[in-house]
């Protein structure tokens, strides 16, 4: 009957089937067609004779011997990089041998055709799930629409027990998941377009293709997941392709001097920051498990016994309980406060990574979950939204303001992703239930284009300036005036920056103005000023980034467009397979917020978006009034007065620079954690390691002391004389004798 | 008054104390093989008179201890042979028959 939705777990399948084809196929070509042993400039002398394509190659791109002239040209890097104060003696710069990973002068052609694989298979996913997007609005003859329950896709019942509901492995489709394949699909696709372009030069890039297949599978098994046991596995699937990504750049190491750490370390921050989460997620499912006996969402939802309404019937608190620890896996994933720390740490990865999992679809998938269970989150008290509400409205503020100082082009957008995640709990967390989901997953849905949008139009930045200084460059201040070298990504950066801050008639616009509406509508006027005033922090923020990297004082415009460019050599715009998805995330990051029905989409019992309201509510102006006075001191900070002076002002006041130094150094969370591991839990370890050093191996050594103790004392008696025995033996017979007759006789 | 069950046993505790006060005083040996056979012959005596003395049903007739006491003559005069010949090995390789300085039955 629903015949064309029958066949979505396809869209679950293409992703795993290209991670296959890669890992077992095309990579292992790969590996075996090239050639092995020796350095990247052996390997290029090699190709120059073996491969008459790749000399043809070198010539057109006018680098004979290419690994020569890249090498003094890092030299001049490293010079440059000395003179840049703090910089000096850092090991973090290209030039090190040690903190570089393998490049490739030449892609292999399997090493591109992985790169096909990935793409057309996802490709085909996006296609797919644009279709069934299209079908289930209605606008596809023939095919009628999703039931409101959804469709189930697959089902595996993988054990049962007597005492519960049997426990299955299945997927499941419906409005909600349908809306979050189509993000994740699209820009999973314009990602691994991007990627081609982005890693060409990665010894990796058919790993890289692996690695992001398996996101997209892991991603999609969360979208699809139709119970917690599922939905827990794509959980730790996302987590663990994040770990790889992350740490992608396994030889990179530390930057102190940018506080920036090692890929490496930086991954495992992540998985161990998400398995803290994942302790509360984890509780709370084993809550309801034990107290529902299912793991089922349709059924957890239902008014049946094994449903939360008469399962926790009577024991409402519990319900809260459990709810609120099952969001506690939310609060990891998506990087709010207190475990935000890892996020900002991920962009160590490649940016690509950043964009797709940091920015889109992982981060999101706390949201995702969040909305999913809405229901649930109905049925428990009203501390579970509230505590919702709260922890993303304290977010969305905390990580404004640290966004505010960042120099860090990636940083800024992190502590960007980890706000904009803040509105969308925020979102969940006062809809109310005649609204729904829908608040929240609209932000996600806008939110995912634009910063996508932000993320590779950075990565594009940071690709042109690697190519101009040798060296990776993320710092702002060794920017500027970008915008006359690469203006396709200025100008889509541009756009992302007007969504994101809210600028009307954009998708962000859209998605915040209701978000902000609706916490004032339903009295919450605490987390109504919270997200307001972070409005505007985020348009200043997000326009003094733009200023700093494409602007700048005494450029096009008034210094909006192209000024004085702070770094080395001459930086070009990215080529076309890097460009071409920027304009297409541009294009959604003008329209996604034109879906009106969306609520409506997600809950057929809530209302559309009312564009006539939104635009005559004098509230909506005055969100819109402080997204553009952000902007407007942006300009009149970093174009009209320029940065250097800024910074001089700040620094000569004392107030201003104790400020300036608490965003800087993110209020000084990560030190407090750094300082929490590194004296309580590792304090309690040593107190550990001590009770069991000295108790327990006491307790276990002193009785085996004991015992040679007692033996060597007690072999003295062992005379060797047989008539002591005989003394002994019949000493002892004649002792018994006694004991025996005593006894006897008193009894 | 004739013999009574109470001279018997008493008999065969004195023999068994002066036996035992022999194996456990004396030095040589052989002496020590000989008190031994003293304490192994008041075990019989002993055994012999609850037999003989025994008035119980259905025990009353059996010769229970006469046999067990012919048991015990032949183990004792196997262990007297076996115990010689040992005495003797010792001897031929040591030079004595002291069981003061045969103490090698130690750790």
């Amino acid at each position: 009957m629903y015949g064309l939705y029958e066949y979505a777990w396809l869209i679950l399948a293409a992703p795993l089937a290209s991670f296959a084809v890669i890992v077992f196929g095309t990579r292992m070509a790969d590996l075996w067609s090239r050639h092995h042993g020796q350095t990247a400039q052996d390997y290029a002398a090699y190709l120059r004779e073996a491969d008459p394509a790749f000399a043809a190659w070198e010539t057109a791109r006018g680098s004979g011997g290419h690994g020569e002239q890249q090498h003094a040209a890092q030299a001049a890097g490293h010079a440059g990089e000395a003179a840049h104060a703090g910089h000096g003696g850092e090991a973090g710069h290209h030039g090190d041998p040690y903190d570089d990973d393998p490049t490739v002068p030449y892609l292999t052609p399997w090493a591109k055709l992985s790169g096909y694989v990935g793409v057309v298979l996802m490709l085909l996913s996006c296609l797919y799930s644009w279709v069934l997007l299209f079908a289930s609005l209605g606008l596809l003859p023939g095919t009628p629409r999703l039931p409101e329950e959804g469709i189930t896709l697959f089902s595996y019942t993988w054990g049962s027990d007597a005492a519960f509901q049997p426990y299955t492995i299945a997927f499941h489709l419906d409005n909600l998941a349908l809306a979050m394949t189509v993000v994740v699909t699209t820009v999973s696709l314009l990602v691994q377009f991007y990627s081609q372009g982005y890693m060409a030069q990665s010894a990796g890039y058919a790993r890289f293709f692996a690695y992001l297949s398996l996101f997209a599978f892991s991603m999609l098994t969360i979208v699809f997941a139709a119970n917690f046991l599922v939905i827990f596995v794509g959980w730790e699937l996302v987590g663990l392709s994040s770990y790889l990504l992350i740490g992608f750049w396994i030889n990179k190491r530390a930057k102190p001097a940018e506080e920036r750490p090692a890929p490496s370390s930086a991954a495992l921050q992540a998985f161990v920051m998400n398995r803290i989460g994942d302790v509360g997620f984890i509780l709370g499912i084993m809550i309801l498990f034990a107290t529902t006996g299912t793991f089922d969402f349709a059924t957890l939802a239902g008014n049946g016994p094994h449903g939360v309404a008469q399962a926790f019937a009577g024991n409402q608190a519990l319900l809260t309980l459990a709810m609120i620890l099952v969001f506690c896996g939310a609060i990891g994933k998506s990087a709010q406060v207190p475990l935000h720390t890892w996020l900002p740490s991920a962009m160590e990865g490649p940016t690509p990574v950043s964009a797709l999992i940091h920015a889109a679809t992982m981060v999101a998938a706390g949201v995702y979950m969040v909305a999913r269970t809405f229901a649930l989150f109905s049925a428990a008290g009203p501390q579970a939204f509230e505590v919702v509400a709260w922890i993303g409205g304290i977010t969305a503020i905390f990580a404004a303001t640290i966004g505010l100082t960042q120099t860090d082009f990636k940083r800024v957008l992190a502590f960007s992703t980890i706000s904009q995640l803040g509105y969308m709990f925020v979102g969940l967390g006062v809809a109310g239930t005649e609204i729904g989901p829908g608040a929240g997953m609209f932000h996600l849905f806008t939110h995912a284009f634009f910063k996508a949008l932000l993320f590779l139009g950075a990565g594009s930045v940071l690709h042109a300036l690697h190519h101009a200084m040798h060296r990776e460059v993320q710092d702002m201040r060794l920017m500027g005036g970008l915008a006359r070298f690469m203006p396709v990504t200025a100008a889509t950066w541009l756009i992302a920056g007007l969504s994101i801050s809210g600028f009307p008639f954009l998708s962000g616009f859209y998605s915040k103005e209701t978000l902000i509406s609706l916490a004032f509508e339903h009295g919450n006027y605490g987390l109504w000023a919270i997200t307001l005033v972070t409005a505007g922090l985020t348009a200043f923020y997000m326009f003094r980034a733009f200023f700093l990297a494409f602007g700048g004082k005494g450029g096009a415009l008034g210094g909006i467009w192209g000024g004085p460019y702070r770094g080395e050599g001459t930086p070009h715009e990215s080529p076309v397979t890097m460009t071409l998805p920027l304009v297409i995330l541009a294009v959604f990051s003008i329209f996604a917020g034109y879906w009106v029905g969306f609520f409506q989409y997600l809950d057929p019992h809530a209302p559309l978006l009312d564009l006539g309201k939104i635009f005559s509510d004098g509230l909506t102006w005055l969100g819109v009034a402080l997204s553009l006075l952000g902007i407007a001191w942006a300009y009149v900070l970093y174009c009209a007065v320029g940065w250097e002076r800024v910074h001089k002002v700040v620094e000569a006041n004392a107030v201003l620079r104790f400020f300036h130094r608490l965003l800087l150094h993110r209020y000084y969370v990560d030190t407090l954690y750094d300082w929490i591991v590194r004296y309580v839990v590792l304090g309690l370890c040593h107190v550990a390691a001590a009770f069991d050093r000295f108790v327990v191996d006491g307790i276990v050594n002193g009785v085996a002391g004991l015992v040679m103790e007692l033996g060597s004392g007690l072999r003295r008696a062992e005379t060797g004389k047989v008539q002591a025995y005989m003394t002994v033996f019949f000493g002892g017979i004649a002792v018994f004798a006694v004991v025996v007759f005593v006894l006897a006789t008193l009894r | 008054m004739g013999l009574t069950l109470t001279h018997f046993v008493v008999l065969g505790a004195v023999l068994f104390c002066i036996g035992l006060y022999g194996a456990l005083t004396k030095r040589n040996a052989v002496a020590i093989l000989m008190s031994i056979e003293i304490m192994l012959n008041a075990v019989n005596i002993t055994l012999i008179a609850f037999s003989f003395f025994n008035h119980v049903k259905p025990y009353a007739n059996l010769l229970t201890g006469q046999i067990f006491a012919i048991f015990i003559i032949t183990v004792a005069a196997a262990e007297a042979a076996l115990a010689l010949a040992m005495i003797i090995a010792i001897y031929r390789k040591r030079q004595t028959v002291d069981v003061g300085e045969i103490d090698m039955l130690k750790w």
